[in-house]
């Protein structure tokens, strides 16, 4: 009776999982199929003879290496441009004195959490063709850069306002001005959050789509999204190949992803509540 | 000290280039937003009319657009309606397993890590109607093949399908987490008092979620209002506009007719339903859901 008592709940989780999980096998079983008819006669298993060449058409079809690193060097330079930001307006907020302003400055930047970010997606494009940078990666870095800077500020300053007021004033008097203060001090006691911001932000930045997708018509400089998309509906009839092309999008996430883990889901789901 | 920590100079120095940025791509946009939706400008040429309200009356009398707010609707009801209970239930049976608790909570939680677009992709595949494993799997237990994507009265509940199973797991771990910060001994004393698992749960355990719950539900309404990558990337919109959701809508006027003035108006029009969504819950709902202390 307690046997099957605790083997129930595994048995609906064990479920879920196959529905999480199973989807993930189906397209790399997919991916090692010569073509449609061959997933279409076998459709859940292994095919009894392994074949790579998806692997490698899609790879030189989809141009995935240009897409991979176009995602990942936009993802992590406007992720630190808008961490560097953030953490300099939250040390000026939460530690220098100038409260009153400080307040409004605050406040305003919290109310940027309220506003439903595509449907500004219009005016932000109206932005980008007057400053003359649609179609360059410009047009992606100012806006993933500023989309980020209310979230980042809000957990940044509530991590720089719990650090105890006797650490800079020792600084102080050791001689360090405010800028010394920050940099010397107070960036490296922030790390931990500073980790957390920077994960949420990348993620957010690597998987974007609707800008990415409007504001650059140049395939050599579109991000992973975008590219995965524009392949599937040049390459859709081919679903052997498009598989192939999904594991490699999914695979370098699977892999942060299993080494981050803990501080992946710690500081996103953390991030979501505070937000 | 105070010298060091006022100095007007560094304050400034530090503020700008983040609230610079705030105010060119937040608060500005906003103005622009509003002011184009009087208009009717096709985003392009030199010269602006202003036509009042028209963009408003126009989108209030077109079906289309009714029934792109209808599917922003089913996106909120699926998430309260049927995605809330299983996360809940979900979080209870993790909670309380002893083995595999790790493995569960991290294999649930992947989808949500990644691109919307490629899990688009990903999907399209299961539901083609030839060999995608949604068909195959219905297959086994006899039922006829269904135009998934194709067919208007299964396309939106697909789409809905899909955004639950990227989602549903990232709450299930917020929910997990608050389930697990419960002091145990709440629980053993229930349990030398004779309540059965189940009791528990429904006594103890759930009121005690319930303000973590009203986030979940927080989020996924401002999740709904904001869908718009899942419906272009598995449907376009389509069939004949029956996936269309309000931001959809606005890009195909917008973008793709050259009415920018009209779609700006949808832009406003989304941005007022989310503030009063949000404020009718919080005032209605969230409200009676008090912080418990123990």
């Amino acid at each position: 009776m307690r046997a099957t008592k605790k083997v129930i709940p595994h048995i609906f989780l064990m479920g879920y999982l196959l529905v999480i999980l199973y989807p993930f096998l189906f397209v790399i079983f997919s991916s090692l199929k010569t073509n449609n008819q061959d997933i279409a006669s076998n459709p859940f298993g292994l095919p009894s003879s392994i074949t790579f060449d998806n692997y490698v058409n899609a790879w030189v079809n989809a141009k995935i290496s240009v897409y991979f690193f176009n995602s990942l060097y936009i993802g992590i330079l406007a992720a630190c441009v808008s961490i560097l930001f953030a953490a300099m307006l939250s040390f000026a907020v939460t530690r220098m004195r100038y409260n009153k302003i400080s307040a409004i400055v605050f406040q305003l930047i919290l109310l940027g959490m309220l506003i439903p970010n595509n449907s500004l997606l219009l005016p932000i494009y109206g932005i980008m063709s007057k400053l003359g940078i649609l179609d360059t990666h410009m047009a992606l870095l100012l806006p993933y850069i500023a989309n980020a800077i209310p979230f980042s500020v809000i957990i940044l300053a509530a991590f720089m306002r719990s650090l105890p007021g006797e650490i800079e004033e020792a600084a102080v008097m050791d001689g360090l001005s405010s800028a010394g203060l920050f940099v010397r001090i107070i960036v490296p006691l922030t790390i931990p959050a500073i980790v957390t911001v920077f994960i949420i932000n990348f993620l957010g930045n690597w998987n974007e789509f609707l800008l990415a997708n409007y504001f650059l018509s140049n395939d050599a400089l579109r991000t992973l999204p975008v590219g995965m998309v524009g392949f599937r509906d040049a390459y859709n009839t081919n679903y052997a190949q498009m598989s192939a092309g999904i594991v490699f999008s999914v695979l370098p996430v699977m892999i942060i992803y299993a080494i981050l883990q803990e501080q992946i889901i710690e500081g996103v789901t953390a991030g979501s509540v505070k937000g | 000290m105070n010298k060091a920590l006022r100095n007007p100079v560094v304050y400034v120095l530090f503020i700008l280039p983040a609230f610079i940025l705030f105010l060119a791509f937040f608060i500005y946009p906003v103005f622009t937003a509003i002011n184009n939706s009087f208009t009717s400008w096709n985003g392009i040429s030199k010269t602006v009319n202003y036509i009042g309200f028209d963009n408003y009356v126009q989108a209030f009398n077109d079906d289309a657009f009714w029934k792109s707010v209808r599917n922003n609707v089913y996106f909120i009801l699926f998430s309260c309606l049927i995605q809330v209970p299983l996360i809940i239930i979900f979080s209870l049976l993790i909670a309380n397993v002893k083995k595999f608790k790790g493995l569960y909570k991290t294999a649930v939680f992947m989808p949500s890590i990644m691109s919307t677009a490629v899990i688009g992709i990903l999907w399209g595949f299961i539901y083609n109607p030839d060999f995608g494993l949604a068909n195959e799997v219905l297959g086994l237990f006899g039922v006829s093949p269904i135009y998934w994507l194709s067919d208007k009265n299964w396309a939106m509940i697909s789409i809905l399908i899909t955004n639950a199973w990227q989602w549903t797991g990232f709450y299930i771990v917020m929910v997990l987490a608050a389930i697990l910060s419960i002091p145990k001994e709440l629980d053993e004393a229930a349990a030398i008092d004779g309540a059965t698992g189940v009791q528990r749960a429904m006594k103890i355990t759930l009121p005690l979620i319930m303000p973590i719950v009203s986030v979940v539900i927080m989020l996924s309404i401002a999740g709904a209002m904001k869908a718009a990558d899942i419906v272009l990337v598995m449907t376009k919109g389509g069939p004949a506009g029956s996936t269309d959701v309000m931001a959809t809508y606005m890009i195909r006027y917008a973008i793709t007719s050259f009415r920018h003035g009209f779609g700006n108006a949808i832009a406003v029009l989304i941005f007022v339903f989310t503030i009063i969504i949000t404020v009718l819950y919080q005032v209605l709902i969230a409200k009676r859901t008090e912080r418990i202390e123990y």
